[in-house]
Parts: structure tokens; C-alpha cells; sequence
């Protein structure tokens, strides 16, 4: 077919802005560390400002393969600025890193052009690239410490010029310096340092390691491995924990002795060494990349040359990623719904195998050889739901994804506010399914944005009520049962009540009566209605609002709850609880005339026999009074037209559904069975279609459809409510979907 | 394939019947002939919508394209079929009365839509002869709902409809 032709390249493509955004996102995520560790006054961690120069490193070797001029240009300035900083040539001052935190952005927003999304930032980009040109220049010079310390020159020698500077830096910090003696066998040199690695981590800091080559052992390996710290001899010599490894403190240099002459063996050195290297498979170190610095380990033709230091250490980021990337997979998650199809095929499979057991079994004469296929079937069965719940893990991804982007609204939206925010973020490690988080990142963008926006009062006015100058908001997700709770807390001022009820009246919302019969918490709820805006009066108002329908809506789709809770003062949270996946759900199998229909467990709270005397018409709707409170009633199959089946049931149901607060009861004339069911989304072509969030196949052949009780409820409420206030508005609203 | 498909200026077409008269789409646009399976009605749909079907795990809406182009209906029996189309991501069926043959036309066999007079249909392309027959070659994507240019002028429950509880 035509437009399959384009696969490949669209793969390309499409491989491209995944791998390219992802490391953004993690550029983001590290910048937030280190700016984090500059505040505290720990000053940058080397390892993050490491790994933020490996990602845009790679990023521009990325954009040089798919021809992206303005990335790989603004990449490679980056990356200049960047070995600035980790080899100290620079000091990481606000300045730079509001620079680093503006390239960010940047780099989302070029990613945007070149899906065609916007106009490329070509001003932006330019004034940046200026801005960075302009930092490189301040390069401030280093003085030579190092050679204060008993240092083999040979071992100075092939330092690289990242190592001098962590070493320098180190030293002039007023750390102590080590140097470790080790022996490796060959076979397990990688576990063996990785472990050492581990072990010396917390207590320092990793210099360089050499192999020394001075054992002999053809099978084992000697490192010298330098390693500065804080702790004393006897402390890192507890760390380590091995026999097999020596800790000796390296001494300052008593200065009236001589500098020892380079030693005269460097030539046989560099070939026993380099021999010795396991041939740069696996890298020993993974020091930091330096390809673009073959120069400087050139001009020292010392111990175990090239080979030995710059190539594996060239390798060595290379190494790293080539290994992240062999373990993980990038999955379109299209081909995962294919699996789930698949795996839905295979259960009618399952079902036909049963039938056929089970009639087997029935017979006198096939009677052993129906209980063996049952037997069959039930290990099938079995390996079925182990597939199931396969796949369905693959789909999960930790909401920490959607909260790092998130942290970088809160820094921007704060700055421009001039507030002060901390951020406080737990339970990222929670999962969910891939496609909630895609569509969680908008609803708690408003919602992150709200509570500074409305929430955390300007300085003063906080100073003024007591509170601490520095607001908190507080973003918390955590897994209860077979849902995931999203909280976001600020200690703001809270939304006031009455303002929300007022604003509500005169925008003509709801009418003066219904607003008396409101509850303090059913009125903060208000923000939630269409149409309400605190846009013209957020700040009168003291309130929030812009977008929190759209937030809703959004949640409501994904088949979640949005709950707020708020006090005047002291501050503002909402819950949103949310389905774990999309592709399984619970539901109740109910028939209305001769059509069976599924109800999501998820939004149903009961389900009983009803009683149709206890129902009365109010207004032109149906309501009972169903455990003490007043239930709207709907009966599905007037709601469905549905066509009368041959025979009437004689008894009823009533299945009561609630979203948030809101609840209906919808009567059904025959309850099957609870099961869970593959959802399959309705296509476009039903998209004019309200009420239904898709379809499953029940195992028959035949299609079942799943109701979306967030909309019907909507729709069933809405309608009523709007029957009096408007209803030209609301033919309006449920012509504009078809 | 494809060189069978674009033969010069020729064009495969796939041929079949709708309330006794022959019509035909470009075969390239068919991803597949289906059996008619049990259809589960989607309520308040276009009208021309019969539902939704499971074909092979994968979900199909079904339309009758009868309904669609607004001719007469007929009941579903052994000789129905559901042309099976690939619309972005988006399976789709259309029911139609029996699947004939496949027919090569070329450029001199076609006849613009015009020829047929009346209201402009953009589901339409033209008129094509073969002896003595006259087929009629239809586009199924204009009639899709939700789509650019298509909404044919079909009366559906899901339109007029105004809520509930509202009869």
C-alpha cells in the first residue's frame, strides 16, 4: 500500500524524538540536581555535570545524523560550556545555570519545530548562543597544586585533563589523598572494580585507576587506583573490605627534596599495560568522554598511551550508553494494543478449549479425556494470565517521567512570579500505564501552575499572615489497589468558599437558591464547572480556576477522580485517583433488553434489585430516594432507544454509578458477572458518539459495549441542570462532537 | 502488486451490488472482504452506522453503505459482505448486498459524476461503462463521519438527539 512506503523513515524519525526528548528531559532532571546541590552549597556534583555533558553530547551526535542544523549548533556550543564547567574552567554561577535551564526549553521548543509543531525559535536560539560565547570567554586559569603531593609524574602524566581538575579541585578542597594498590584476576576485573567502585563511593571520590603492570601475573591485573577523601586511612581502609586492596595516604611532598626525574622505563611500561588491559571490551573505567580532547592525551606519551587511557576512556561513555541501550527496549506502545489483541484472540481460543473439555467430559466414553484437556486448559489458562500481566507491566512507566517536567514549571512559573517555591515531590517511582501519563502531564501542569499562580501569596503577603517566606507544594502519588492517587498541596492561601459560590451566581452558574443548598466543600468543587473562570478576578477572588474544567475533563476521560479540599489560609490540595492502565478494566456485565453492556467497576458503587414504586418524577426527571439520599434515575434502555427484546424481564436492576460526588442510578433489566475485559478504543468514526469509553470482546464473538459513566453522568446531570438554564447551549454542545 | 493495481492509466476496481445496482471502489483502497459477523448496535450513532464487530480481535465499525448513499435497504443474508478499510489507525467496514468481481477500467471508460446531474455527492467519481451495464465508482472515505468534506446528508439519532429523559 501506498503509505506504508514511508514506514521506515517515519520510524527513523519518530526514534529521533523519543531519544532526543528523553534526553531533554533528563538534561532537565539533572540541571534541577545540580542546582539543587549549588544550593545547598555543595557546589556541582561532577558526576551530574558529567552526565549532562554526555547527554548533550549525544544529543548532537543525534541531531548530526537526522540533519538538525539548529540542535547539533546549539548542542555543540553547550557542550563547550560544559567542559568548561566540569573541568572547572568556569564556576557554575546562577547566571550559567539560568543559561543551561533557558537551553532546556530551547531544545523542547526546536524539538516542536522540527515536528512542524511551531515556528522555529531562531531569535532565542541566536541571543543564547551569544550568551554562552560570552561565559566561555570568562574562563578563569588554574593554580598548580598538585604537584605539592607525592605523585609519580609518570602517574600525572596520564592524567586526563578532567581527572587534574577533580583532582585539583579535591586538594585545593582540603581532602586527603589516597592511593589504593589492587590486584584483579583478569576474568573478574569488571565485577571486582564495580564493587571497589561501590564500596569507595560513599566515603570518596575516584580519581583515575591505573594498571601498574608491575605484578607479572599474566592472569591478574595490579591497579593503582587514586582516590581523594575526607575520611581517614582507617576508615576508607573499613569501606573497601578487602585484603586484596592496600590504602595508603599520599603525603605532601616535603619541598627541599628533589623532584624525582620522570622515570626512564616509560616505554616498556606502555606496552606491558596496554597488553594488560582486557582490549577495551569492558572498559574499566567509565571516566568521562573525551574524543574531543585527543590532543591533550597525546602530549603525554606516558605509561599505557593512548590505547590504554584516552581510547578506553573515549570508549567509555560510548560504552555506557551502548549498554543502558541494550537493555532497554523503546516499545511503540501501538504494538503493545496489537499484543493485547493478540492475547484477546488466544482467550477465545482458551474459551472454545473449555466448551470442548467440558462436553468431553460429559460423555461416559470421553470422560478421561475430557478431565486431560481440562487439565491442558487450565495450564493454558494460567500461562494466559501470566502473558497478560506481562505485557501490561511493559506498559507502566513511573510518573517520576511526568513530575520531572513538572519541577521545571514550578522553577520558571516561580521566577516569573518573583515567589519563592519549594518543591517537594514523592512517590515519582509509582507506575502507571504509559498512555495516563502522556495524558496527566496537561492537567497537572494547570494544576502546578494554579497553585503558585493563586495558591503561594506573594513575600510579604505570606510574611504578613505568618507563614514562612518560601511556599511549599507539595506533589505526592502513591498506588491504592487498582487505582494511583495523584495529590498536589500548596500551603497557599487557599480558595474561599463564598467568593467561589458568588462568582458562581453571578456568572450565572447556578441560581441563587441552589447556591443557599451548597455545602462550603460542594462549593470549592465549583471550580471544576465549565465555564468557570477566576480570569478576570483571580486575584479579588483569591482563587484558582483557570483550566480546572479542562482538568476534569481530562481526568474524567482517563476514567479518574478529581477531588479538592481546601482552607482558607492554609492552603489548597487535590486528589486526582486514577485507573492503574487503560487496557484491562473491571467491569459488570448487565444486559438492557436484549443487548449486554459492561459497567466499569471503577465507577459503580452498587448494584440492586430495583424497585420502580419508589420512583418519583421531579421537574421532568426521574428520582428516587435510594439509602436516604435523592438519586437521579435514568433507564438505559429509553436513554439507548434500545430495541424491545422478544421477552420482557420482570424484575429490574439498579446499578448505582458515582464520578467524584456525583451519582445516578441507571436501571437494567439483568446483571451477568463481574470480569475483566480488554478495553478497545471506538474509532473515530464513532467519535460523534457520547456515553460509551469503548468496547471488549466478551469471549462469544460478540462485542460488548463499556459504558463511560464520567460522560453519561455529565450528560444525564448536565442535561437536567441545563434543560432550565439554557437550552439552546446545549443543543449546541451536543451537536458540536458529530 | 502495485503494478497491478496501476496498470498504465488503468485502474482495479472492486465491483459489487447495492439494491440491485452495480457499484464500484478503487480496489486499492479495500484492505480486506469479510464475512458478516454478529454487529453490536452502538446507540445514538449516525444513522448509516450499524455498529461495532469483532473481526480477528481487532474492532470494527460497521456502516451500511446503503444507509450511506441513501438507497434502499435490504436484509443481511448469506451473499453480504464487509469491505474492510485501513482509515487512519482506524478499522472500518462497509456492508454491502454481494461482492462480484474485479474490473479493470481504463481512463475512456470513465465518465465524470456530473454525467449523473443532480445534488453534488462527494462520495461520487464518476460513471463507468462496461457494455451495455453502467456502474456507478464511489469513494468510501467522504463518507465517513468526522472527516474532512464528508458528512453526507444522513439523519442519525445521535443528532437530534436532546438529552434525557427527553423522549
Amino acid at each position: 500500500m501506498a503509505e506504508r512506503r514511508d514506514d521506515a523513515p517515519d520510524k527513523a524519525r519518530e526514534e529521533f524524538f523519543s531519544e532526543a526528548s528523553e534526553l531533554v528531559d533528563g538534561f532537565g532532571r539533572h540541571l534541577l540536581a545540580l542546582e539543587e546541590s549549588v544550593e545547598n552549597g555543595h557546589g556541582p556534583d561532577p558526576e551530574t555535570l558529567n552526565d549532562i555533558f554526555r547527554g548533550v553530547h549525544t544529543l548532537k551526535g543525534l541531531s548530526g545524523l537526522f540533519g538538525a542544523a539548529t540542535l547539533s549548533g546549539l548542542s555543540h556550543e553547550l557542550e563547550n560550556l560544559l567542559d568548561d564547567l566540569r573541568l572547572g574552567r568556569i564556576p557554575l554561577s546562577t547566571a550559567v545555570l539560568d543559561l543551561l535551564f533557558d537551553a532546556v526549553e530551547l531544545y523542547g521548543r526546536i524539538l516542536s519545530a522540527l515536528k512542524g509543531e511551531e515556528a522555529e525559535p531562531r531569535e532565542e536560539v541566536l541571543t543564547l548562543l551569544a550568551s554562552l560565547a560570552a561565559v566561555s570567554n570568562e574562563r578563569s586559569g588554574n593554580v598548580a597544586f598538585i604537584a605539592e603531593y607525592e605523585l609519580d609524574p609518570e602517574t600525572l602524566g596520564v592524567l586526563t585533563e578532567y581527572e587534574e581538575h577533580r583532582l585539583r579541585s579535591n586538594l585545593q578542597a582540603g581532602l586527603a589523598l589516597y592511593r589504593l594498590k589492587a590486584k584483579f584476576p583478569l576474568a573478574t576485573i569488571d565485577s571486582a572494580l564495580e564493587e571497589l567502585k561501590l564500596r569507595v563511593r560513599p566515603v570518596g571520590e575516584i580519581i583515575t585507576y591505573l594498571p601498574t603492570g608491575d605484578g607479572g601475573d599474566l592472569d591478574a591485573i595490579d591497579l593503582e587506583i587514586l582516590v581523594a577523601s575526607r575520611s581517614a586511612a582507617a576508615e576508607l581502609r573499613q569501606a573497601v573490605d578487602s585484603d586484596a586492596v592496600s590504602v595508603d595516604e599520599v603525603k605532601k611532598r616535603d619541598l627541599s627534596q628533589a623532584r624525582t626525574p620522570p622515570a626512564p622505563r616509560v616505554g616498556e611500561r606502555t606496552d606491558d599495560s596496554a597488553m594488560d588491559l582486557p582490549d577495551g571490551r569492558e572498559t574499566p573505567s567509565p571516566p568521562p568522554v573525551e574524543d574531543d580532547e585527543p590532543a591533550h592525551a597525546s602530549m603525554h606519551p606516558a605509561p599505557h598511551a593512548t590505547e590504554a587511557v584516552v581510547m578506553p576512556a573515549a570508549a567509555g561513555g560510548r560504552d555506557i550508553s551502548l549498554r543502558s541501550v541494550s537493555q532497554t527496549v523503546r516499545v511503540d506502545i501501538r504494538k503493545l494494543d496489537r499484543l493485547m489483541n493478540a492475547l484477546g484472540e488466544l482467550s477465545l481460543v482458551r474459551g472454545a478449549l473449555l466448551r470442548y473439555a467440558e462436553k468431553l467430559r460429559s460423555e461416559p466414553g470421553t470422560r478421561r479425556l475430557g478431565m486431560d484437556l481440562l487439565g491442558v486448559h487450565r495450564a493454558f489458562e494460567r500461562q494466559l494470565a501470566q502473558m497478560q500481566s506481562g505485557i501490561l507491566e511493559v506498559r507502566m512507566v513511573p510518573l517520576g517521567q511526568v513530575f520531572d517536567k513538572l519541577a521545571r514549571i514550578v522553577r520558571q512559573v516561580s521566577r516569573e512570579q518573583n515567589k519563592s517555591v519549594h518543591f517537594v515531590v514523592t512517590g515519582g517511582e509509582t507506575e502507571i500505564d504509559k498512555l495516563i501519563v502522556e495524558e496527566l502531564s496537561d492537567p497537572l501542569l494547570h494544576m502546578i501552575r494554579n497553585a503558585i499562580d493563586h495558591g503561594i501569596e506573594p513575600i510579604p503577603e505570606r510574611a504578613a499572615a505568618g507563614k514562612p517566606d518560601t511556599g511549599t507544594v507539595a506533589l505526592n502519588a502513591y498506588q491504592q489497589g487498582n487505582h494511583v492517587v495523584i495529590e498536589v498541596e500548596d500551603d497557599g492561601r487557599g480558595i474561599d468558599p463564598h467568593a467561589v459560590l458568588h462568582k458562581a451566581v453571578t456568572m450565572g452558574l447556578v441560581s441563587m437558591e441552589e447556591a443557599k443548598s451548597f455545602s462550603l466543600e460542594e462549593a470549592v468543587s465549583l471550580v471544576f464547572m465549565q465555564g468557570f473562570s477566576t480570569r478576570d478576578t483571580a486575584t479579588a477572588m483569591s482563587g484558582r480556576g483557570i483550566g480546572m474544567d479542562i482538568v476534569k475533563t481530562r481526568i474524567a476521560k482517563l476514567g479518574g477522580l478529581v477531588d479538592i479540599v481546601s482552607e482558607v489560609q492554609i492552603g489548597t490540595k487535590i486528589t486526582l485517583t486514577l485507573p492503574v492502565t487503560l487496557a484491562i478494566v473491571g467491569v459488570l456485565t448487565f444486559v438492557v433488553e436484549a443487548t449486554v453492556y459492561c459497567m466499569p467497576l471503577s465507577s459503580m458503587e452498587e448494584a440492586v434489585v430495583f424497585d420502580s414504586a419508589l420512583v418519583r418524577e421531579v421537574d421532568g426527571r426521574e428520582v428516587m430516594t435510594h439509602r436516604g439520599v435523592t438519586l437521579p434515575v435514568v433507564r438505559l434502555a429509553r436513554l439507548f432507544s434500545e430495541p424491545p427484546a422478544p421477552q420482557r424481564a420482570t424484575k429490574q436492576f439498579l446499578i448505582v454509578a458515582r464520578v467524584g460526588t456525583r451519582r445516578l442510578g441507571m436501571v437494567v433489566d439483568r446483571l451477568i458477572e463481574q470480569q475483566d475485559v480488554v478495553i478497545k478504543a471506538l474509532g473515530r468514526t464513532l467519535a460523534h458518539v457520547r456515553g460509551f469509553a469503548g468496547a471488549t470482546d466478551l469471549g462469544d464473538q460478540r462485542v460488548a459495549l463499556i459504558l463511560d459513566v464520567p460522560s453519561l453522568i455529565e450528560e444525564c446531570l448536565t442535561a437536567a441542570e441545563g434543560r432550565r438554564a439554557n437550552d439552546a447551549s446545549l443543543a449546541f454542545r451536543f451537536g458540536e462532537r458529530s | 502488486m502495485s503494478a497491478l493495481i496501476h496498470d498504465g492509466e488503468r485502474s482495479d476496481h472492486l465491483v459489487f451490488l447495492l439494491a440491485g445496482e452495480l457499484y464500484a471502489v478503487a480496489l486499492e483502497s479495500i484492505h480486506e472482504i469479510v464475512k458478516v459477523g454478529p454487529i453490536t448496535r452502538v446507540p445514538r450513532a449516525r444513522a448509516d452506522i450499524l455498529g461495532v464487530m469483532g473481526v480477528r480481535g481487532r474492532l470494527v465499525t460497521v456502516l451500511d453503505l446503503r444507509r450511506s448513499i441513501q438507497v434502499q435497504d435490504a436484509p443481511i443474508d448469506a451473499r453480504s459482505r464487509v469491505l474492510l478499510l485501513q482509515v487512519e489507525e482506524e478499522d472500518v467496514g462497509f456492508l454491502v448486498e454481494e461482492v462480484r468481481e474485479v474490473e479493470r477500467f481504463t481512463p475512456s471508460q470513465i465518465e465524470p459524476a456530473s454525467v449523473l446531474g443532480g445534488i453534488e455527492r462527494p462520495y461520487l467519481r464518476g460513471v463507468a461503462r462496461r457494455g451495455p451495464e453502467m456502474l456507478v465508482l464511489i469513494d468510501l472515505l467522504p463518507i465517513l463521519p468526522g472527516r474532512e468534506g464528508s458528512a453526507p446528508n444522513v439523519g442519525g439519532q445521535g443528532l437530534s438527539f436532546s438529552g434525557p429523559g427527553a423522549p
